[in-house]
């Protein structure tokens, strides 16, 4: 505005303000009026909305679909259509440019008009903000609930509208040939791995609403009312496309109220229909159609080309040869065996090579049970051709599952990804990725990396970054060839590959499921909810088992009850165990311990287990010198007792009179020569030789089985003598049954099994409140046998 | 009887002048659309009030925030509706300060001589904007809590020092107690200094410059040089 | 009826509704303020269970304690009690608070002197709980008690 406007404008103000009216009360009014209108608005929205209140925030649970504050909602719709490196445009660079034109409004807008009708240019501007906002927080309000609005039958659009609509909206648009199961599976730039929240199933019903969500609405319409979506997608695609082109005359159809289906559903929309019935997910296809003939996969060596068109017009292309003329019936048995599980029938791999494996290649064909495998075997030819492909499948599927045969002719990368997990990793990662001892650094233990936590947390870009860059810090080195280690980047893409393939069944179930929630009951039913999972049933580890061993008397001597207590409470943060204290109370810890002891010594029954306990003993300290050159043998068991210079070496169940404890001794020679083993070393094989020296010897005593105290045997002789008198079935605490001793009580149960700290009971024999019975307390032995038996969960 | 008790405090305060100046003054002829700044206001005003209250049962750790929010609205006596007041305020809040927004664009209003007016707005909303994303995680229920962790977490898109902010607003790589306690303190302390610094200087300026006249249509503004020159 | 002025009139509307919002934000806030002083003391649980009426000797208060949880806003705290319980025939029971009514001090029963003694400013009570000497400006509190199946249980406080 020039200065000669600007004091005309002033004039102009001055002179409406003189001919206006007064700020109070008129202009007052009105502002108090809508004020309060807005307030009683408010106090209505307050009456009828309610301020909303979810479950308290929970940090683990990551199921949860955040959604902002309404007026935001417009900039997280935003954020949609920019996705990946273009986040950084929706998040600040819009908002932030909005922003500055607001700001600059007045020098954007300078002219002296200020009427809307003058101002076309900015009215329209700012018609198209209010409009676009607008737009776009109703469209985020539509967006999600929208795949759920379908139906509630279908399953693949709740699964879309939970895991994919909060990023992708309400569709998303994919290239031809992206394999969608794998990348739902496996996650890409920075979308998660659901692999590891989703079942197989799951993800191809989401593949399949993904490829053809219109598919989806087809069937909503039309087979939603008869048909759930996953019972159809098993049904082989004959059936399928029988029922469609037949209509009524199908014979499940028959006599129903439908249509001519090719009337209704043909073309485009036929095509959506199937694809939404059966992602086009090529592993799956072959799964369901091929591998019952093929096997695992084919062999097949030819070009992409050559193998549609095989696929496609199918036919008889493979004749089998009719392998009684050729093979001996004991050889077609052995064969027969081998292809219906090559484990169990090793000797049958040579033959396999030598005549099945020009046409089937290294992958064995499956067979339900030996009979069917000799049948086919043996009548070669006859078994069946192929079906023409080309007519039933449609062509998104037929893509689909030439790519992955072609792909697993090659083998899988999961099957690669095996041999070369098993060739450089297992090594200390353990064959199941079990982790164990870090043989680079002796204080460490490598956590498990095959549980469905760790493989859940991370991405396939992590975990290729972590094999091809290695972990130097923690002594694991680079793998990729770039990097100066072994692998190509395929192979290590393979070996991720075969990380993922755990998710399905991660064969470390670690951490332990905690959903299950504080446990009721026993010590032992604590331990073996918890601690068996790590530690063995018997708490005495294993091969397999990630915890060390609790049993031994070398765990057992090195810690203290307080220790223990710590330790189960604390977790070692250089291995998997965790913190339980944030699980069990402190009570149910305590009763641990005290379980943990009697798995240990202290009179509780133990077993010696050879191939455990003994056997690393002579592997360490004796099997260097005494191998099979002569003289004693310290390779297995039956060496180790039978061989000997002078006779066998142990005489079983007399340690004194064996050679081998004389021995040990230091009677004769000393052996090993420098150096005595260490004495729980020579205690452990004199109690296996004095058990009898067999592969499993059980050694000292316990009370009982479990070690739990019952109601019966030993609580209802302490309450009889001192508690029945006066606590009958009278009223308040009733003693005499096992049922009202622990529920029956003037304030609550009197027992609250696993707890003795808040079990009436126990407090009243202690002197809480007041003391039981009356001025004779019970012996502290008796209260200990019942504090005992309350916190390992009031057994009958 | 109240003009005595006013004159009383007259004599001992001199209000009279201040009361002429800000009540007794002319305004242009306006229309119901100017009524929009002052429902902000009082909005504004319910905002504060409510919000004081709530600080008196409100505790902001992890522990208790939670408890204390469920305490306030299911125990103490109209804790629903002063909670309820608060939470639909905000929104309230937002709808009316947009429309007002929309008002003075409408109108031209933030020609001269109103552009700091117009300036201080646009600061009033940065502010309630700020006001609303702090304010959302305090009941420490899942939606706050997962809000704005997503709500964070866009920060880390801006290039450079992107985490940095994330760590920044966050207090940490992951949201708990400390970003708790940093968005309480934003919202009860930093954001109420700032929006009643810049709400003063709003109000002085609406009655120091005036609030502007609604503008006339086209033809006459074109025809105001004619009259002037004959003037 | 006096014609009013538009003004007038406008200003007295004006005012009203400034009186009405006031008051629709005002009550509720002393409402939402006083809310908690409403939660008058009492035992904060319906009876504590003291134990058999036949560990208490007859003619001799004997303290006994009590565990109860309070829930006080949104936090639960266990708070320990203690009763000095008295009778004189085995039927009768009275039940006394062991805190001093000066200052708040715990009392203790002196059993050679059948009296209450307070150690912080030597207060003293009888053995029904009346002030004997010292500071103390009432008697020890009073707790309604009652026996149940020869189980006592305290109910509640008795108001002085």
């Amino acid at each position: 505005m020039k200065p000669e406007e600007r004091s005309e404008y002033l004039e102009k103000y001055a002179e409406d303000k003189k001919k206006g009216i007064p700020f109070f009360p008129d202009a007052v009014f009105k502002d108090v009026l809508v004020g309060f209108l807005v307030l009683v608005v408010l106090i209505a929205l307050a009456y009828f909305g309610g301020a909303p209140l979810e479950e308290r925030a929970n940090p683990s649970d990551s199921d949860y679909t955040p959604r902002p504050e309404w007026y935001f909602l417009w900039l997280f719709q935003l954020l949609k259509y920019f996705p990946g490196n273009l986040e950084f445009v929706g998040v600040i660079l819009l908002p932030a440019l909005g922003f500055a034109v607001l700001f600059a409004m007045p020098y954007l807008d300078k002219t002296k008009l200020r009427h809307f009708s003058n101002r076309t240019w900015v009215m329209g501007s700012l018609g198209v903000a209010v409009v676009g906002m607008g737009f776009l927080t109703v469209q985020s309000m539509i967006d999600i609930p929208l795949p759920a609005d379908v139906t509630g039958e279908i399953n693949a659009a709740a699964l879309f509208t939970d895991n994919c609509s909060v990023c992708h909206g309400a569709s998303i648009t994919i290239s031809s040939g992206t394999n969608l199961h794998e990348t739902i599976a496996g996650g890409h730039e920075g979308m998660p791995a659901f692999a590891a929240t989703l079942s197989t199933d799951e993800i191809d019903a989401l593949a399949g609403f993904v490829v053809s969500p219109q598919g989806g609405a087809i069937f909503t319409a039309n087979c939603a009312q008869c048909h759930d979506s996953g019972d159809l997608a098993a049904v082989s695609p004959f059936e399928l496309q029988a029922a469609l082109s037949q209509g009524t005359g199908y014979a499940a159809h028959a006599g129903l109220d439908i249509p001519e289906w090719d009337d209704v559903v043909f073309g485009q929309d036929r095509t959506a229909l199937l694809n939404f019935l059966l992602a086009p997910d090529g592993q799956r296809l072959y799964t369901l159609y091929c591998s019952e003939c093929h096997g695992r996969s084919i062999d097949w060596e030819g070009d992409r080309d050559q193998l549609e068109v095989l696929i496609r017009e199918g036919g008889n292309h493979l004749e089998m040869t009719q392998w009684r003329d050729v093979l001996p019936e004991s050889e077609i048995i052995l064969l027969a065996q081998y292809v219906v599980e090559p484990s169990t029938s090793p000797d049958g791999e040579p033959l396999f090579a030598q005549h099945c494996s020009d046409c089937h290649g290294v992958r064995v064909p499956t067979a339900p049970d030996v009979e069917t495998a000799i049948a086919i075997i043996a009548d070669g030819a006859e078994h069946r051709s192929m079906p023409l492909w080309g007519d039933v499948l449609t062509e998104e599927q037929l893509t689909a599952l030439v790519t992955y045969t072609l792909d697993a002719s090659r083998g899988t990368p999961v099957i690669i990804g095996q041999e070369l997990f098993g060739r450089l990793c297992s090594s200390c990662h353990g064959d199941f990725g079990e982790g164990g001892p870090n043989p680079s650094d002796a204080s460490d233990i490598i956590a498990p990396i095959s549980t469905a936590l760790y493989l859940e947390t991370r991405d396939d870009a992590t975990l290729r970054a972590i094999i091809s860059k290695g972990q130097p810090d923690q002594g694991m080195a680079p793998f990729l060839d770039s990097e100066g280690g072994p692998l190509t980047e395929d192979e290590v893409a393979a070996v991720v590959a075969f990380l993922r393939s755990w998710e399905d069944d991660p064969p470390v179930d670690f951490p332990p499921d905690l959903s299950r929630g504080p446990v009721a009951g026993g010590s032992a039913q604590v331990f073996s909810a918890f601690c068996a999972q790590c530690h063995g049933d018997d708490g005495a580890g294993g091969p397999g088992l990630v915890g060390p061993s609790l049993t031994s008397d070398e765990f057992q001597d090195s810690h203290t009850d307080e220790s223990l207590h710590d330790a189960i409470a604390q977790g070692h943060a250089a291995t998997s165990m965790i913190a339980w204290g944030e699980v069990l109370t402190s009570s149910q810890i305590e009763g641990l311990v005290q379980h943990i002891r009697s798995l240990g010594g202290r009179g509780a029954a133990q077993t010696i287990v050879y191939s455990r306990d003994i056997a690393p003993i002579f592997q360490a300290s004796c099997s260097g010198c005494h191998g099979s050159s002569g003289g004693w043998d310290a390779a297995t068991m039956t060496t180790v007792i039978e061989s000997g210079n002078s006779g066998p070496a142990v005489v079983p169940g007399d340690p004194d009179g064996s050679t081998l404890v004389k021995r040990l001794r230091g009677d004769g020679n000393l052996m090993p020569p420098s150096s005595a083993l260490p004495d729980s070393q020579i205690e452990l094989i004199v109690q296996w030789i004095a058990g009898g020296a067999t592969a499993e010897v059980s050694v000292g005593e316990g009370p009982s089985a479990d070690g739990d105290y019952t109601w019966t045997a030993d609580v209802r002789p302490i309450l009889q003598a001192s508690c029945n008198a006066c606590h009958g079935s009278s009223g308040g605490w009733d003693a005499s049954t096992y049922d009202s001793t622990i529920n029956s009580g003037n304030s609550g149960p009197a027992v609250m099994p696993g707890d003795a700290d808040n079990s009436t009971f126990i407090k009243r024999l202690l002197g809480e409140g007041a003391l039981m019975p009356p001025r004779a307390p019970l012996s502290d032995d008796q209260i200990a046998t019942l504090i005992y038996w309350v916190n390992s969960g009031a057994a009958e | 009887m109240m003009e005595k008790i006013g004159l009383w405090f007259e004599e001992r305060m001199g209000w009279r002048p201040i009361w002429t100046a800000l009540a007794l003054r002319n305004i242009p002829k306006v229309n119901w659309f100017y009524t929009l700044g002052s429902a902000t206001l009082l909005v504004m005003i319910n905002q504060i009030l409510t919000g004081i209250l709530l600080t008196i049962y409100y505790v902001p750790s992890p522990q208790d925030a939670y408890s204390s929010v469920s305490f306030i609205t299911n125990e103490i006596t109209a804790g629903w509706l002063i909670r309820g007041l608060h939470h639909w305020g905000a929104s309230a809040m937002v709808v009316l300060a947009g429309l007002h927004m929309i008002r003075v664009v409408v109108h031209g209003a933030y020609k001269f001589p109103r552009e700091v007016t117009w300036f201080t707005g646009l600061g009033l909303l940065a502010v309630t904007m700020a006001f609303g994303f702090t304010g959302y995680l305090l009941p420490w229920d899942q939606k706050a809590y997962w809000a704005t962790t997503v709500g964070t977490r866009m920060l880390e898109v801006v290039p450079v020092i992107g985490p940095w902010l994330l760590r920044f607003a966050r207090g940490g790589e992951e949201l708990s107690a400390v970003t708790l306690t940093r968005f309480y303190g934003m919202h009860i302390w930093v954001l109420p200094a700032a929006l009643l610094l810049l709400v003063g200087i709003h109000m002085f300026l609406v009655v120091r410059i005036g609030i502007s006249a609604p503008p006339k249509a086209a033809e006459s503004e074109s025809e105001e040089p004619d009259v002037e020159v004959e003037a | 009826m006096a014609k009013m002025s538009r003004r007038t009139f406008l200003s007295r509307v004006t005012t009203t509704m400034v009186g009405g919002i006031g008051a629709l934000m005002g009550i509720p806030t002393v409402a939402y303020l006083v809310s908690p002083a409403k939660a008058r003391g009492g035992l904060g649980v319906d009876a504590i269970p003291l134990g058999p009426a036949a560990k208490v000797p007859v003619g001799e208060p004997t303290l006994f304690k009590a565990a109860i949880e309070r829930k006080t806003g949104w936090v639960t705290q266990t708070e320990e009690l203690a009763f000095y319980i008295f009778t004189e025939d085995g039927r009768n029971f009275t039940a006394m608070s062991n805190v001093c009514t000066h200052l708040g001090c715990r009392v203790r029963w002196v059993d050679g002197d059948e009296q209450f003694f307070c150690p912080c400013h030597a207060a003293v009570f009888n053995k029904n709980g009346t002030v004997a000497s010292g500071p103390p400006p009432r008697a020890l509190d009073q707790y309604e008690i009652s026996v149940e199946d020869e189980q006592l249980f305290i109910v509640g406080k008795v108001e002085a």
